[in-house]
């Protein structure tokens, strides 16, 4: 019994040891850390600590975190740094603009620089206008024009730059004006030789424009865009044009047997895999 | 009177110009010596000149004399190599090719004119001295009055910044493992890209197809760094800033193997120079600096009282390095995302083909304009999809996304927004690098062309130029007056920054008569570039990727002049040239033996780019187990290497108790006792897809072999599992476990041994 006892008693002792040593050279510090609400105290934490080196016990309401390192291992400003990395400003560094904006709205507390602050809200704002406003382009829909093969066109090239910004719903609405647009072509104000090229893809081009308008998933929408280009492509080769359009081809896409888009750049703008391989593809033609 | 007065006049400005002209000589003296750093918590030894690392920075004003006095009190010889500077061969400072090595305690004088300006940088040419300390920035300045003078630009206040990295294994030992393919820096890294982390990450099909093609997991760089510096420091701040001031950072790359992403926390960056020649200023948000490539680059210091981090990233994206430029609170740059392996194995897969070369798909891809990598950068492409058992464990995170789909119409959450923003990062990229003035060569001048396939084998670290190592090429004679056209074509699965000593070349970018000047060309896989310089000076010029393992591994060329003077520093040149080759194709050493309960299992083996010496040996712990040593001489033939003939040796001895006469059956029907034989053979090795290793001998016994064995197959990240089957019945399997760098457990099952746990050590 006395054994077990002195046993218990080592036991204690060591765990006890064991739960000092857990930081050793412990050195604690007061520091000011940014930030709004509980979420924050977690990602605040959870960046600053680090086994064996470091802990950090963050307060939300008087902005202070009680920071506790191994002083051999570790610095302050390491610590600060992470924590800064994960969007919060402190008495050493500041957040990276893109991180503090990626922070959950409710953590996006005042950055003590107010000028630095506000250029960073004005950009966020223009940002979000400029989306705004390529959908509200998408939306104006062709009317009240002669020559309404060209609204057909316009359509499809704004569908086409969706595609490439990878934009699901952009795509959506501009493939529902191009259906509109398709419905408004004037069969009889068309010359001869488009008339003989629109009457056989007239039905496809509205199928694919259908199809695209329906889905928001931009892989599915690729598949029929590939169909609609080809069929596009005829069209447009017989008709006049003011400037000059380029069939583009990317061999890649397609599961290696490649597919067309036009385009009235010059430039390399794959609607097919968008930002993950902009610039994939070449000029085949150069329709005038 | 005035005549009189006129001719004096002209007199001392005849006078004066020698004056003006006569050179004002800069000396600089370079002590280096063997020294202890520590970078890590460890101590290792490095080289530091004038008791520093990096190197001091040299400063020159174009017309001055550089005479550079370098005294060597190390224990072994070195050079200095005066990078991207048009100088007399003798002085260019390669060993065995422009001047005998410095010797331990020999002095040696440098001494040239300056006739060129922008920024440069030094380096040892001596084998694997630059990696551990031997770097330094050399900045040329233009002369106040020269015509070139850029107001705004070359009148900024500079700060030169040359960036390295530090890894506490020893620069020879690294190469070894290169060569050895051993993978410690991909477990240091995070980067096996085993078959359980691949079908974690949904992308099982991608690593077979990727092992059917024989090809060993990718990364975009091969060695595990300690720390990346600057000027030396991981972390350093350059203050006396004021707010709305542009600084001029002169930024060299002295890394050995790392290309670096460059980066700044207060805005956009304005290039205005690379490889020491002034481009038209171009802005952009981030660009890749390659292996020993040096640019310009203006940025604004926006606030008085905050510093802003410049951020150099290595291409791996383990770590980074910075230095805050200004006062007061630190201005942060977020970190790079780490990069999706598996989306570049699947692009990979996509174009190798099966008898390892790389298909462009005719993509006609130069200049760095398509960064084929672009799929493994979340930041570009987005975070990787996990799998949908994943989704669920990442609820926070899913629920987010969710959302973010339903609302796609009219109102974007912030991860959309950032996507979309991440689109417009302008990268900068060599088709938008002009030079400001014409930059054309003698129209007149007859037109060499020269064609350069880079070529490469990672399974063996073999980088060469038309699958042939310098050790097997001859020197590539010029003519004075001529211009050399070079078109290099990279169809290794690797970038590599080739570089030219002695000449600036012009890139064929687009830019017709503007066409940039370079010294360095980092080319990255399946492009195709076009190079031209005219052939304006004298000796024996090294072209070579700067990446030093590769060089080291006889990734190099030398252009030699026709009809040249003897060169005073190198008195036997074809002597030295054979001393330079050699040095690019050394023998590798690895050993391992896997010490187990039923026996010992191991190999040794020299290697070089083609040769292999090596023995295998099983060896029991008593007679009746055996002991067996197969020893292999053979050639590696072709450029992928998948096939080694090879003349052999094996000896074996084996006592059954009671039953001498024992005789096994292989299943041709031959049959042996398989106690004690001697014999010799002639068989070859072969590669077969998904990495199975074929092997047939015949033996001067009448016997044959026929074996397949694949060792290694990634588990886990440190988790191995190998087999071996073979035409006399018998087999293998077993699983090693890697601990550290030299030392592994592991588990096997042997038709003769039985079942064994052991310890692997391995060098």
């Amino acid at each position: 019994m006395k054994i077990f006892k002195f046993i218990m008693a080592v036991l204690i002792l060591l765990s006890a040891a064991t739960g000092n040593a857990q930081i050793k050279n412990a050195k604690i510090e007061k520091v000011k850390i940014s930030g709004n609400c509980g979420m924050c105290k977690t990602t605040i934490e959870n960046a600053g600590n680090l086994k064996k080196q470091a802990s950090v016990n963050w307060d939300k309401v008087s902005k202070m975190a009680i920071i506790s390192y191994d002083s051999v291992k570790t610095t302050k400003s390491e610590i600060l740094k992470r924590i800064a990395l994960a969007g919060y400003d402190n008495e050493i560094f500041l957040a990276p603009k893109d991180t503090y904006l990626a922070l959950d709205s409710c953590c996006q507390y005042e950055r003590s620089i107010k000028t630095l602050a506000k250029i960073e809200h004005a950009e966020i704002i223009v940002e979000k206008e400029e989306i705004k406003d390529s959908i509200m382009d998408a939306e104006i829909i062709a009317v009240e024009e002669e020559n309404l093969i060209e609204k057909v066109y316009d359509s499809y090239f704004s569908l086409k730059d969706a595609l490439v910004k990878t934009n699901g719903g952009a795509a959506a609405v501009s493939a529902k004006n191009l259906l509109a647009a398709i419905n408004n072509v004037k069969m009889d104000k068309l010359s001869m030789e488009v008339q003989m090229v629109w009457g056989k893809v007239f039905e496809k081009l509205k199928k694919d424009a259908e199809l695209i308008s329906k889905s928001k998933n931009t892989e599915y929408q690729r598949t029929q865009f590939m169909s609609l280009s080809k069929n596009l492509h005829d069209v447009m080769k017989v008709s006049k044009q003011e400037t000059p359009t380029y069939y583009q081809f990317c061999p890649m896409t397609n599961n290696g047997k490649g597919a067309n888009w036009l385009s009235k750049e010059k430039n390399i703008k794959n609607p097919y895999y968008g930002s993950k391989m902009i610039s994939c593809g070449k000029t085949v033609e150069t329709i005038k | 009177m005035k005549v009189y007065i006129k001719w004096l006049a002209a007199f001392l400005v005849i006078m004066q110009t020698p004056n003006f002209f006569s050179q004002k000589v800069v000396r600089y003296e370079l002590t280096i010596t063997d020294t202890i750093v520590n970078f890590t918590g460890k101590d290792k030894r490095a080289i530091a000149v004038n008791g520093q690392i990096p190197m001091p920075t040299l400063t020159f004003t174009e017309g001055d004399t550089a005479e550079i006095v370098v005294h060597n009190k190390m224990k072994e010889s070195t050079s200095l190599h005066w990078h991207g500077i048009f100088l007399p061969n003798k002085e260019d400072g390669v060993p065995y090719l422009t001047q005998m090595p410095i010797k331990p305690d020999e002095t040696f004088i440098y001494r040239f004119p300056i006739i060129q300006s922008g920024t440069h940088w030094y380096h040892s040419h001596s084998g694997l001295q630059e990696q551990i300390g031997m770097y330094g920035s050399l900045i040329l300045l233009k002369k106040k009055d020269d015509p070139l003078f850029r107001k705004g630009i070359d009148d900024l206040q500079e700060v030169p910044i040359i960036l390295s990295e530090w890894t506490d294994i020893q620069p020879d030992n690294v190469h070894r493992m290169l060569h050895n393919a051993n993978d410690w820096s991909a477990i240091k890294k995070g980067t096996v890209q085993s078959y359980s982390e691949a079908i974690k990450a949904g992308h099982f099909s991608t690593k077979v197809a990727n092992e059917w093609k024989r090809m060993l997991a990718m990364d975009v760089s091969d060695v595990y760094y300690d720390k990346f510096l600057i000027n030396g420091k991981n972390e350093s701040q350059f203050s006396g800033l004021k707010g709305g001031q542009k600084v001029r950072l002169r930024i060299s790359n002295g890394g050995a193997s790392s290309y670096f992403w460059l980066s700044y926390a207060g805005g956009k960056m304005t290039v205005v120079a690379n490889d020491g020649n002034d481009v038209e200023p171009v802005e952009v948000d981030r660009l890749i600096i390659g292996v020993s490539e040096t640019y310009d680059v203006i940025v604004t210091i926006p606030y008085d009282d905050i510093a802003y981090e410049f951020l150099a990233t290595p291409e791996d994206r383990t770590k980074s390095t910075s230095i805050y430029l200004g006062n007061g609170k630190i201005q942060l740059k977020s970190r790079m995302p780490k990069l999706k392996y598996f989306e570049g194995m699947k692009m990979m897969n996509e174009m190798m083909m099966m008898d390892g070369s790389m298909n462009d798909m005719s993509m006609d891809m130069s200049l760095q304009k398509m960064d084929m990598n672009t799929v493994m950068y979340p930041e570009i492409t987005g975070e990787a999809k996990k799998k949908m058992g994943h989704m669920n464990m990442d609820h926070s995170k899913m629920g987010n996304m969710k959302t973010g789909n339903m609302k796609t119409d009219h109102t974007m959450d912030s991860t959309d927004v950032s996507m979309n923003m991440n689109q417009e990062i302008v990268t900068l990229n060599y088709g938008m690098l002009k030079a400001p003035n014409t930059t054309t060569l003698p129209e007149d001048a007859s037109i060499r062309i020269l064609n350069f396939e880079l070529t490469g084998n990672m399974n063996r670290y073999v980088w060469s130029l038309d699958n042939k190592v310098l050790s097997e090429s001859d020197k590539i004679l010029i003519k004075k007056g001529e211009v050399i056209k070079i078109v290099l074509n990279n169809n290794s699965m690797m970038r590599h920054p080739m570089h030219l000593h002695g000449h600036d070349f012009r890139v064929l970018n687009g830019q017709g008569e503007n066409a940039p000047l370079k010294n360095v060309l980092d080319i990255m896989p399946m492009e195709t570039d076009t190079i031209e310089f005219l052939a304006n000076t004298e000796g024996d010029w090294f072209f070579h990727c700067h990446i030093l393992y590769h060089m080291m591994s006889g990734m190099n060329r030398v252009f030699s002049y026709e009809n040249q003077m003897p060169n005073p520093y190198l008195p036997d040149k074809e002597w030295a040239y054979r001393k330079l080759q050699r040095e690019s194709n050394k023998l590798h050493f690895m050993v391992e033996n896997d010490f187990a309960t039923n026996g010992n299992d191991g190999m040794i083996m020299w290697q070089n780019t083609r040769w292999s010496f090596g023995t295998e040996w099983r060896l029991g712990y008593h007679d009746v187990h055996g002991y067996e040593t197969e020893t292999h001489i053979g050639r590696y033939i072709g450029k992928n290497q998948w096939f080694m003939p090879f003349v052999g040796y094996d000896w074996r001895y084996r006592e059954r108790e009671g039953q001498l006469d024992f005789q096994e059956e292989n299943i041709f029907g031959q049959s042996d006792t398989k106690d004690t034989r001697t014999a010799f053979s002639i068989g070859f090795q072969y590669t077969l897809p998904l990495l199975v290793n074929l092997q047939t001998e015949l033996f001067t016994d009448g016997t044959v072999l026929i074996q397949l064995m694949r060792e290694d197959i990634p588990i886990s990240s440190r988790l191995r599992f190998s087999f071996m089957i073979n035409s006399d019945k018998e087999y293998m399997a077993g699983f090693k476990y890697i601990v550290t760098r030299y030392f592994g457990i592991s588990t096997h099952y042997d038709s003769d041994m039985g079942v064994g746990f052991g310890l692997t050590l391995n060098y």
